[in-house]
């Protein structure tokens, strides 16, 4: 019962959360350097990571699926189910995942220790609230951010399918023959529909760990609580609304 | 670091990310927010087999344009593809289009022909002719027809060549005449093998034809002997040709027979008198008469007639009508 009140009490925060800092959006071009800063945070430092990973998500990818289709001669369409992986599923996911993880941490800690050392009371007492100063310019950042980590990871992963695809001598699948198929049974609402969902997970993974961080209650220890916690649960609603998100779209779209 | 270059990081991330989006929304749907120029035109067809929006239209394998939408037509009873066309390009009005297979895994674009310049240019929103190809489905279940038939004729032969077990087959009744036959046929061979063997060495008349160039040199001579005649006989006929002409115009005793009539009256009289005389004769009066009734004169005559008989033998042996003369004569 306490475990449920807790679950429904971070629902609840959260969405308080949301509310007041969209409240607060008319002064995001006053705070325009700290949403800066957090773009150079959120995208630009993430940027590496997010493309090592696509690289070797799409090649993997390219690779299980020459493997497993050369059984019966679909290799030729490799390059239909990277590219539809990636930019549907992979893509979107695993920024986000690493979102979570690089992002989602970072902000959980820097607010939970924030909020334990008595920062964000300080902030409260000289009438400046955290949704205002500390949320607010987090969430625009992530949202303009996602997009181009998302797209970043859909095209190196194609790339590194293509490449891999190419150079596996069980597969030897021109780029070429495997860019064709790639644009033969892809639209560019498949690379939307992954876009929408990394936004959403994005957008989700920061307030998420926001939240976390500033509900955070007692001393140091609690700060790496609140960073797992904030992990955790990023992950656990990435693939959650994952697939919610996905069937929506799907229906939106058909 | 200082403020301003982590602000330029930022929009430059951000500008990265955008022409990413836009290069990725180009390739995938050949992106029309700053090509949306140019007329479109319609292009109905009974199916638009795999074509689909975003491909491309090609003139003569110049690509001009794309197809802009594919939907049913508002009367359901065939697909319309609207092609996006360049505006730089005029499509005359016999241009004929037609959807065209580039790939086996599908990728299909719309082959437009030239048309001729003297037609009239179609405006925007105008209906293209189409005609319609056989996609490779078509192909493969007439492959597929031929291969049944080809089967059906194929057993039927099989069936003539080896028999169908109750009849017997082509080869069959070959091998029983060959093995029935086997000794006839081996004498005719060893027969055929003498008589080719001799028209080798020359013996025979066919094989000293064959093997002799004596003959055949007289053979050549022959022939030229034969058309030395013929143009004897060329000039032969030039020269009848000539008296023919003189007679047609009345020339000389024979003319003046075939076309004077004072010549045909005395011709007349002539047989008369003709008559009269031997009318005289038949009844034994004068010289010619008694000659004719008198049986010592017939004996007499006739050891003259005898006499001249052998001397006109003799003269028949000294005078042979030579191979050559038969030859020219059998020509003309």
């Amino acid at each position: 019962m306490n475990q449920l009140t807790a679950i429904l009490e971070g629902i609840g925060s959260t969405v308080q959360l949301l509310f007041r800092a969209a409240f607060y959006t008319p002064t995001l071009w006053r705070q325009r350097a700290r949403f800066i800063e957090q773009c150079y945070l959120i995208g630009y430092t993430t940027l590496p990571i997010v493309a090592i990973l696509s690289f070797f998500i799409g090649s993997v990818l390219a690779l299980q699926a020459g493997y497993s289709m050369s059984n019966f001669g679909a290799k030729q369409f490799i390059g239909s189910l990277v590219g539809l992986s990636m930019a549907r599923e992979l893509g979107p996911v695993m920024a986000a995942i690493l979102l979570a993880g690089r992002v989602g941490s970072a902000i959980a800690a820097e607010l939970a220790s924030m909020k334990v050392y008595q920062e964000i009371d300080a902030l409260e007492t000289m009438n400046i609230p955290p949704a205002r100063m500390l949320v607010l310019p987090r969430l625009a950042a992530v949202l303009v951010m996602m997009p181009v980590l998302a797209i970043i990871a859909d095209l190196v992963g194609w790339f590194g399918g293509a490449l891999i695809s190419k150079y596996t001598q069980s597969i030897a699948i021109e780029p070429e023959a495997y860019f064709s198929v790639l644009r033969r049974f892809m639209e560019f609402k498949d690379v939307l529909n992954g876009l929408i969902k990394a936004e959403v997970f994005g957008f989700v993974i920061v307030l998420v760990s926001c939240n976390i961080g500033l509900n955070t209650r007692g001393g140091p220890r609690e700060i790496g609580a609140a960073v797992t916690k904030a992990v955790v649960t990023s992950l656990i609603l990435i693939l959650v609304l994952d697939y919610f998100v996905t069937k929506a779209l799907m229906h939106l779209q058909s | 670091m200082n403020n301003a270059q982590q602000t330029a990081r930022v929009g430059l991330f951000f500008l990265l990310g955008l022409a990413l989006i836009w290069v990725t929304f180009e390739t995938l749907s050949d992106g029309k927010v700053f090509k949306d120029r140019g007329y479109t035109l319609i292009a109905g067809f009974e199916s638009l087999k795999e074509l689909k929006q975003g491909d491309e239209v090609r003139m003569a394998g110049v690509k001009i344009g794309s197809v802009e939408e594919t939907h049913l037509s508002p009367s359901g009873r065939r697909a319309e593809a609207v092609l996006r066309i360049d505006p730089k390009v005029t499509i005359r009005e016999n241009a004929v289009a037609s959807i065209v297979m580039a790939g086996l895994i599908g990728t299909n674009y719309i082959g437009i022909e030239l048309g001729t310049a003297d037609a009239a240019a179609l405006k925007d929103g105008a209906e293209i002719q189409t005609k319609v190809t056989p996609d490779i489905n078509a192909i493969m279940s007439e492959l597929g027809n031929l291969g049944k038939k080809l089967e059906g004729a194929l057993n039927s032969i099989t069936g003539a060549v080896s028999g169908d077990g109750k009849t017997p087959g082509l080869f069959q009744k070959l091998d029983k005449v060959v093995t029935d036959n086997s000794d006839k046929i081996t004498a005719t061979m060893t027969n055929l093998q003498d008589v080719t063997a001799k028209l080798n060495q020359g013996e025979g008349t066919l094989g000293r034809l064959i093997n002799d160039p004596k003959m055949h040199d007289e053979l050549v001579a022959s022939v030229h002997e034969i058309k030395r005649v013929a143009s004897d006989a060329r000039t032969f006929v030039a020269n009848a040709q000539a008296i023919i002409d003189q007679v047609k115009t009345g020339q000389g005793a024979l003319g003046a027979l075939v076309f004077d009539e004072k010549t045909a009256t005395d011709l007349k009289s002539s047989v008369a008198n003709l008559r009269a005389v031997s009318d005289k004769l038949a009844k034994g009066e004068g010289t010619l008469g008694k000659l004719l009734h008198d049986d010592s004169i017939l004996r007499d005559a006739q050891a003259v007639l005898k006499k001249a008989n052998t001397a006109i033998d003799g003269l028949g042996d000294s005078g042979p009508i030579t191979a050559l003369g038969v030859v020219a004569n059998s020509l003309f």
